[in-house]
């Protein structure tokens, strides 16, 4: 069904935003190059490629968290992979894929501990999830403040994990998140319908035989499996903006989730590589911390410019409608004080029609001029033929709603919505109007 | 805070002596105790609210923008104003309040746009603010009180150590001048680096310079050995104050806001329809939560104090379901954790348990060979220590703890075995299939039932007088009779069923 749909609107919109994105991001090289003097050394290149593989993955797992409403357990389950991080270097020593590994089982474990506490006592998930962060976080600082205290431990970088340091980042590692996140993507790709089931409708998926509860436990260990691979990246407190920003950014351009999920892999491999570049620019700016900044830069600039729901096109779309609203009651006043004075075309007081309205009045003064509907000439405001036409329609049309409400069951009338300032006929049948215009006439001679 | 200090300092020496009152101070653990038990009250106490509101995360987010708030009024001070940078200056505790009141507005602001759920409306503020306040942090502040460490733990373990000396008898200061007979004057070669000559060359010249010339305040002076008395002086934490002043303030703003409190927690709109200002009350509650957060940075950190908002009202949550009683619960519950995290930062838990013995126990367990002494963060411990006795009241509340809970669920569960058993005997009792349906031996088929599981409801009800057995058969006896009658009528709604018997 979906191959034969044409591509629409939206669709373009979403490819465009991404190719977009890919040009600034091939400008950026160049630009910090000529700008800063920025020399892609290998270290950069390595880093900047590291973030934006790792930005990539919890940008599309991040979504999920997003669409479900679970922004804030990110944020727990980020915090909680710090006692891991310290009991693994106390075992393993370190070696990253054991840090990660440790990560990942304390962060696990703390999803089910908020799990337990939902299902045994009446805390509410917010307090839970404080619960959580707070006491496994400084599980962790304790952890690490005694593996300090031991003298002669090479704890040298597991404070990386905090604040995250992206210039730690060496190739091994980028090989290991990308080996990951391979397999990361791979089960979102397999379990595609289910998790999009479950993020939606979840009881609808139950009653069609879905196990929700296997497939929530899976999509929620994806989702710790990529904080615990961003980790490195962000560190353990900034980890929530970059899984939710991209996902939140993305969710202003596009209605469809498969659209959503790779625009918002697209926001964080970019956020990830121009967060790394960036930072690279002056040593005493930290990866992480920059990485965030620019994602929420993102994510200003799609609540205010993605079209239809961003902030600038509503607030837009919202003053036209008042100066159309304005234009449209201001003449319907300039034409009741005509008639109430003469003829539809006599001479209406500026300070009267300023009087009556408020603020819209003189809105809908300029907007009657602009459309030269009314002229202000001596003796006040006039309306001009094609206002006075617009004026009579206009009220020919109220005339018509008022008689349909009354009338609507005594002449059979279809059923619809009344809509005043709509055209009547553009809701009801033709005869259906006639019939309505028969009325008027009939109540005129009477 | 001076005065202040000096006026508790008087009130307390009325009960104490000032060497035992200085005493005190300078342990360590008593100061850090203290401090962390102050702030642990006043979080508990402005955390109930915020728990029975919905509003437990507030705190993370404030929290995190206190740091920006910190770090901002911080830079301000110290590169605008050219003003000495302490971070606990009243200016900077009033801007990081107003952050955090901001931060509040700011996620507020997100929300209502319509375009980002609430959660991810906070979770998209406060990493941010966050960030920002450490790339503020690491690019322009090089001040040891604001380093990424104090950020994470804050200083409680040294809060003892920073003091304002107060002197009560013998208070002389001594300006020590080149005259005076104590001052100490060196010569100091004052071309030899120019010149690039040692100071025994003969062309070098020098001054005379006093090296310890200045103003002494009792204190400097009594230890430098420059008066014959030695002055009454106590030395006062200077945290502890500033603490001290916050959870007043909160103690008086529950007691005295008492009742709006809770009318605007537990039902808004009444409080908006008696007139009350359900905002008004909201927006009080997150100054006082940002001043706290404000005055706990320098002790425990920027996230760790969340765990006093947020885990000792959810422990006494737990315990009662009275809000007066939970007020007096959650900061019993904070200050018991600090009191009691000291110990386990220092290797003890409450104070009996040593940590180094659990070490050695994984080591000899797992072989693995971890340094057994163990010496760790002070305010991390504290919350450690909240935390588990939040798990204890979990597992031990008397009537949501887990084995309460299993205890009544079990409970329940066998009361109603018994009576539809009763109740099945007495179905059966004198009916032409009783032989059949009464026998002792299959009595378990029509429950479907395992046999072990009958046989011990059985032996149960025997136990209980309840039943009979005659020829195999389960007979009810009077006291059963009575109670299969009371099951009918309660559970059954006895008054709508023809009586079959």
């Amino acid at each position: 069904m979906k191959a034969t749909r044409a591509p629409s609107h939206e669709d373009r919109r979403v490819w465009l935003v991404i190719g977009g994105i890919a040009l600034i991001s091939l400008l950026l090289i160049p630009l910090s190059q000529a700008l800063f003097g920025l020399r892609f050394t290998y270290t950069v290149r390595v880093v900047a490629l590291g973030g934006a593989i790792l930005g990539f993955i919890s940008g599309a797992l991040g979504c999920f968290a997003v669409l479900r409403g679970e922004s804030l357990l990110g944020d727990a389950l980020s915090h909680a992979a710090l006692p891991g991080v310290a009991i693994a270097f106390l075992l393993a020593g370190r070696e990253l894929s054991a840090l990660l590994i440790g990560a990942g089982i304390a962060s696990w474990l703390s999803l089910r501990f908020v799990a337990a506490l939902l299902a045994t006592t009446r805390i509410k998930r917010d307090t839970a999830l404080g619960i959580v962060l707070a006491s496994f976080f400084a599980a962790g600082i304790a952890l690490l403040a005694y593996i300090q205290s031991i003298p002669d431990a090479s704890q040298a970088g597991l404070d990386h994990f905090i604040f995250g340091q992206a210039a730690a980042i060496i190739e091994s590692d980028v090989r290991l998140a990308s080996g990951a996140g391979l397999v990361v993507l791979c089960m979102l790709a397999l379990f595609w319908k289910e998790f999009k089931l479950v993020t939606f409708d979840a009881e609808f998926a139950g009653a069609n035989g879905f196990r929700t509860g296997l497939i929530n436990t899976l999509l929620s260990t994806l989702i710790v499996v990529t904080i615990v691979l961003g980790l490195q990246l962000a560190g353990v407190i900034l980890m929530v903006g970059m899984l939710i920003a991209p996902g939140i950014a993305a969710r202003q351009w596009t209605n469809k989730l498969e659209q959503m999920v790779i625009l918002a892999a697209v926001f964080g491999a970019f956020t990830g590589g121009a967060g790394a570049v960036i930072s690279a620019l002056d040593s005493d700016i930290p990866t992480g911390p920059m990485i965030i900044v620019v994602a929420f830069i993102l994510v200003l600039l799609s609540l205010a410019l993605a079209p239809g729901r961003g902030i600038l096109w509503r607030q837009l779309r919202m003053r036209a409608n008042r100066r159309v609203f304005a234009a449209l009651n201001t003449r319907r006043d300039l034409y009741r004080y005509a008639l109430a004075h003469g003829a539809a075309d006599s001479p209406v007081p500026d300070d009267f029609i300023r009087g009556v309205g408020d603020r819209s009045a003189e809105l809908g003064l300029r907007q009657l001029q602009a459309e030269s509907q009314a002229t202000l000439g001596e003796a006040g405001w006039q309306l001009s033929e094609s206002g006075i036409e617009l004026a009579r329609r206009d009220r020919r049309n109220q005339r018509l709603w008022a008689l349909y409400r009354r009338y609507a069951h005594e002449l059979s009338l279809p059923s619809v919505t009344e809509d005043r300032e709509a055209e009547i006929a553009s809701l009801l049948p033709a005869d259906a109007v006639a019939k309505l215009e028969a009325k008027l006439a009939e109540r005129a001679d009477a | 805070m001076m005065p202040l200090e000096r006026l508790l300092i008087e009130f307390l020496l009325n009960f104490v002596a000032r060497d035992e009152l200085n005493a005190f101070l300078r342990s360590p653990q008593n100061t850090a105790t203290l401090i962390g038990g102050l702030i642990a009250i006043s979080g508990a106490l402005l955390g109930s609210f915020l728990l029975l509101r919905g509003m437990s995360l507030a705190s993370d987010a404030i929290s995190h923008t206190v740091l920006l708030g910190i770090v901002v009024a911080f830079l301000l001070m110290t590169r605008v104003f050219g003003l000495e940078g302490d971070t606990s200056s009243p200016w900077l505790i009033a801007g990081a309040s107003l952050a955090g009141v901001g931060t509040v507005l700011l996620t507020e602001l997100l929300y209502r746009s319509g375009l980002v759920r609430q959660d991810a409306a906070l979770g998209l503020a406060f990493p941010l603010l966050f960030a920002i306040a450490v790339i503020l942090v690491s690019r322009f502040v090089d001040d040891v009180h604001l380093d990424e460490d104090a950020v994470l733990v804050g200083e409680i373990g040294l809060a003892w150590a920073n003091t304002n000396s107060h002197c009560f008898e013998n208070c002389e200061s001594v300006t020590v001048d080149e005259d005076h007979p104590a001052a100490r004057m060196t010569r100091l070669c004052v071309n030899c680096r120019e010149l690039g000559i040692s100071p025994r060359d003969e062309s070098a010249e020098f001054v005379e310079v006093c090296g310890n010339c200045g103003d002494y305040s009792p204190a400097r002076a009594w230890s430098a050995g420059l008066l014959e008395l030695e002055p009454a002086l106590v030395f006062f934490p200077k945290s502890i104050a500033a603490t001290l002043v916050m959870t007043l303030l909160t103690l008086a703003f529950v007691l005295l806001f008492y009742k709006e409190l809770k009318l605007t927690t537990f039902d808004g709109a009444l409080a908006q329809a008696l007139g009350f200002r359900p905002a008004v009350m909201n927006y009080c509650l997150m100054a006082l939560v940002s001043l706290v957060a404000v005055g706990a940075f320098d002790a425990v950190g920027s996230i760790l104090v969340i765990a006093f908002f947020i885990i000792p009202p959810a422990a006494a949550y737990l315990l009662t379901d009275r809000l007066a009683l939970m007020l007096l619960l959650s900061p019993l519950v904070g200050a018991a954790g600090a009191f009691f995290g000291y110990d386990l930062a220092r290797g003890q838990v409450f104070g009996i348990l040593p940590v180094a013995d659990g070490i050695g126990l994984i080591n000899r367990a797992f072989g693995l060979a971890l340094v057994e002494a163990w010496d760790s963060s002070i305010s991390a411990s504290m919350v450690l220590m909240i935390f588990m006795l939040f798990l204890l009241a979990w597992v031990f509340s008397p009537r949501y703890g887990l084995i309460s809970t299993a205890l009544r669920r079990v409970n329940s569960r066998r009361r109603f075995a018994d009576q539809v058993v009763l109740a099945h005997i007495r179905n059966h009792q004198g009916s032409p299939q009783a032989a059949s349906e009464l026998r002792i031996a299959t009595l378990h088929v029509h429950f479907r039932w395992t046999p072990r599981r009958m046989g011990r409801v059985l032996a149960r009800l025997r136990a209980l007088g309840l039943i009979r057995i005659v020829n195999g058969g389960a007979v009810l006896t009077e006291r059963g009779e009575a109670r299969a009658q009371a099951f009918r009528r309660t559970m059954l709604g006895a008054n709508n069923l023809p009586d079959v018997s």
